[in-house]
């Protein structure tokens, strides 16, 4: 795969060219060797190489070897896209002990063979690459600016996410503000009873954490608080808190209120209606929403017997007593029929769409457990009570989540599995069945038998939704999924990251997930956040305007354009003798958006690494190709 | 419509934004939903860098159609959509002047996950430089 090329010119730059085969990702429908074939022979292209995956440590280490012995000085890798792994080449570059931004990105997995299949894919392939190689030979190394950072993180959301992170931030030394926009601490799983499969109490764990979090002298926690505002940038943000219940929280007291969570003693840290903070890393926690079933799903709002689990689970908290037979709102219950995937794996044209045309395509992951943990208890704390459960899969993934499904089996659940396009009715029973509700149900596991299932009780195992966090999203440019859940960078390589600088995504905010992987994630974040921010400082990309002064006449078009006050001004220096005027960039505060340059009347402005040459250059490239570049 | 395009194999450029239109694309390519392969899609900060002198040197290398995907009114750079929206106002006084076909320079606003949008828009830039071409303008 290796073909070296001897350069004339020793000043010239020597591109490196790494083409991934991505498995088969990118290799099933681009040429990867025809593609090497065609730019190993472009102009200043000093060797191209092939490999099976560019990102493992082997195809990274021959960038490095490349680099090393000087057969190398630019490298271009098509591979996937550069949110993936730009910043794993980049690093591999910086290892090999060269400038790491003499480096160019190019997308052939997403853009072009997950797009474009047989010999199109390849000739596009070719020449994005081409166009990649054109640029690299104009790239120059650049030094990363280095801003201080403050050491002090937020933490958005007071439910278990929340506190986890929090209470891991500041066990690393690091100051932390909590800010929950409730009265409470627990979020979610405060409205819980037992936890399953484990069986420990909810409350329990709320506590400890809570109590963690409260005690400790680095952690200031702001309830009934909202973010309203955020400027700046990774290290540097400026928050604008603000308290929505100026009075609710002065001169509480400690108040221990099951299910709503924990109301700390005292008050709030926000002593003010709005309170400034200035933070180097925000975590965001905010969780999830129950979903909430629209009227008349499987009698939902129709019959007052029909349930979601939550319900359920907070009136077997409330109402705790002994007998053969489960009691609800003083209601002997005979049968409890129990439905699963409600408000989750919705399909189109099968499930109504929301008011806003929406539905929830993906599994909540949670709920099939928590529906047998209830269903088991029921029939081990009140025998008397038949219980079934409606379901199209059980789906118990965890560990020891499994064995609570056969012990719920055991001890008489009875299981029914209907299809998603054959969904249990909900009605009133006839008054002569002695039951309020009957479920018509066509059961596959029977043959297809239809069965009316009495109960005397329905309970919806509904799904989970993302809090409605529009207003962050806005305000912060977070990406939000199709499913509307926030959206990490890469779920395995940076799974805790989003893709602005500093800010992370911990919990059900991010996915629907249960309280152990809750917890994984907000630790993750909190070692993430801790590890930027114990630095004092951070790197930032090099990517801001450079002025020229050799061109620059000191016309002041850029200074007029620029869209962020103070990066760009106009300066008295000394050239050739002479006072003059030219333009001076600030990097710090540059945007790096570009404005300046399009306006320069003598092209004496630039933004490093994405200059306008460069952009040229690429577009040169596409509109020849690599077998016209070849022949310049 | 006069010396419309010169396009050798009716290639359109694609300006996408890296925090908006360019994770689209990759949004599309993550959905495997297919689409022309003459569209080639460069990653900007801002198209707000780009001169008017750029577009219309594009279209005299060979270029059959731009479309600059931005962020819109979601614009991380307060102030760079509007300016933006200011230049190519001005390319399309000129393309006009030049009797460049208008419709080969498209703005749109393209999100992460704005999948059909992006779809539409490269492929009704595709239909009308085919259709361009087709007339006898390449």
């Amino acid at each position: 795969m290796t073909q070296d090329k001897k350069n004339d010119n020793a000043t010239a730059p020597r591109i490196g060219v790494y083409i991934c085969h991505c498995g088969g990702n990118i290799s099933d429908h681009v040429d990867v060797d025809a593609v090497r074939r065609q730019i190993e022979r472009m102009p200043g292209v000093a060797v191209a190489r092939t490999n099976m995956f560019m990102c493992s440590d082997p195809g990274q280490a021959a960038i490095a070897e490349d680099l090393q012995n000087g057969t190398v000085d630019r490298v271009v890798v098509a591979s996937c896209a550069p949110s993936l792994h730009e910043a794993t080449f980049r690093n591999a570059i910086r290892r090999a002990g060269a400038n790491p931004y003499i480096y160019e990105h190019v997308n052939i997995r997403e853009q072009v063979s997950w797009v474009h299949h047989g010999e199109t894919a390849t000739a596009k392939a070719a020449d994005l690459v081409a166009a990649a190689a054109a640029k690299a030979g104009l790239l120059k190394p650049l030094t990363p600016i280095r801003v201080p950072a403050t050491r002090h993180a937020t933490v958005i959301g007071g439910g278990v996410a929340g506190l986890s992170a929090a209470r891991d931030l500041a066990a690393r030394g690091i100051p932390v503000a909590l800010v929950e926009k409730s009265s409470y601490l627990g979020g979610q799983l405060a409205r819980l009873d037992r936890i399953a499969p484990t069986g420990e109490r909810a409350t329990d764990l709320v506590r400890e954490l809570a109590g963690a979090v409260l005690e400790h002298p680095d952690i200031a926690v702001y309830t009934d608080t909202q973010v309203v505002g955020c400027d700046g940038y990774i290290g540097n943000f400026k928050l604008t808190l603000r308290r929505q219940a100026a009075d609710a929280l002065i001169g509480a007291q400690a108040d221990d209120i099951p299910p709503a969570g924990i109301r700390p003693t005292g008050p709030s840290a926000a002593e003010r209606q709005e309170t400034a903070l200035e933070t180097g890393a925000i975590i965001l926690a905010t969780g999830f929403r129950s979903y909430q079933p629209r009227r008349g799903e499987y009698g939902f709002g129709e019959y007052a017997p029909v349930l979601t689990l939550p319900a359920l689970i907070e009136k077997m908290a409330r109402q705790a007593h002994q007998g053969p037979l489960l009691q609800i709102d003083g209601r002997p219950i005979r049968s409890v029929a129990m439905i699963h995937c409600v408000g989750s794996r919705q399909i189109p044209g099968i499930h109504t769409e929301d008011e806003e045309g929406r539905l929830n395509e993906y599994c909540s992951r949670t709920c099939c457990t928590a529906t047998l943990n209830a269903a088991d208890r029921i029939r081990r704390e009140h025998p008397g009570t038949r219980v079934y459960e409606l379901y199209r899969d059980i789906r118990t993934y965890g560990r020891g989540q499994e064995d609570l499904y056969e012990q719920a089996a055991r001890n008489g659940v009875v299981f029914l599995r209907f299809e998603p396009d054959q969904e249990p009715r909900v009605t009133a029973a006839d008054p002569d069945d002695g039951f309020a509700l009957k479920i018509q149900v066509t059961d596959t596991l029977t043959f297809g038998e239809t069965l009316d299932v009495p109960a005397d009780l329905v309970v919806l195992a509904t799904g989970m939704e993302p809090n409605d966090v529009s207003d962050l999203v806005e305000m912060m440019k977070l990406p939000v999924g199709t499913d509307r859940f926030l959206l990490e960078v890469h779920p395995k390589l940076r799974p805790v990251e989003m893709p602005v600088g500093g800010i992370f995504v911990a919990g059900t905010c991010q996915a629907p997930f249960d309280v152990g992987e809750t917890c994984n994630a907000a630790g993750a974040a909190a070692v993430k956040a801790a590890a930027m921010l114990t630095e004092g400082h951070v790197e930032l990309d090099p990517f801001v305007a450079e002025v020229d002064t050799a061109r620059c006449q000191g016309n002041g078009a850029c200074v007029e354009a620029c869209l962020n006050p103070g990066a760009l001004n106009l300066v008295e220096m000394q050239i050739d003798g002479q006072t003059v005027q030219r333009a001076r960039v600030t990097p710090a505060l540059c945007l790096g958006c570009g404005a300046c340059v399009a306006v320069c009347p003598t092209n004496a402005i630039d933004v490093c690494g994405m200059t306008l040459r460069q952009y040229e250059a690429m577009v040169d490239a596409i509109v020849a190709g690599p077998a016209a570049a070849e022949t310049v | 419509m006069g010396p419309a395009i010169q396009a050798k194999e009716n290639k359109i450029l694609v300006l996408a934004t890296e925090s908006c239109a360019y994770p689209g694309a990759d949004s599309v390519g993550q959905a495997h939903s297919s689409y022309p392969a003459n569209v080639y899609i460069l990653r900007v900060k801002a198209p707000v860098l780009f001169p008017e002198r750029f577009y219309l040197d594009c279209f005299a290398k060979g270029i059959a159609g731009i479309i600059v995907m931005s962020c819109g009114e979601e614009c991380p750079y307060d102030g760079a959509y509007h300016a933006l929206a200011r230049r190519l106002d001005r390319v399309y006084q000129t393309m006009k002047a030049q009797e460049i076909d208008i419709r080969r320079l498209r703005l749109t606003a393209i999100c992460t996950v704005c999948n059909r949008a992006f779809l539409n828009e490269v492929n009704q830039m595709n239909e009308l430089v085919q259709t361009l071409i087709s007339a006898g303008h390449a």
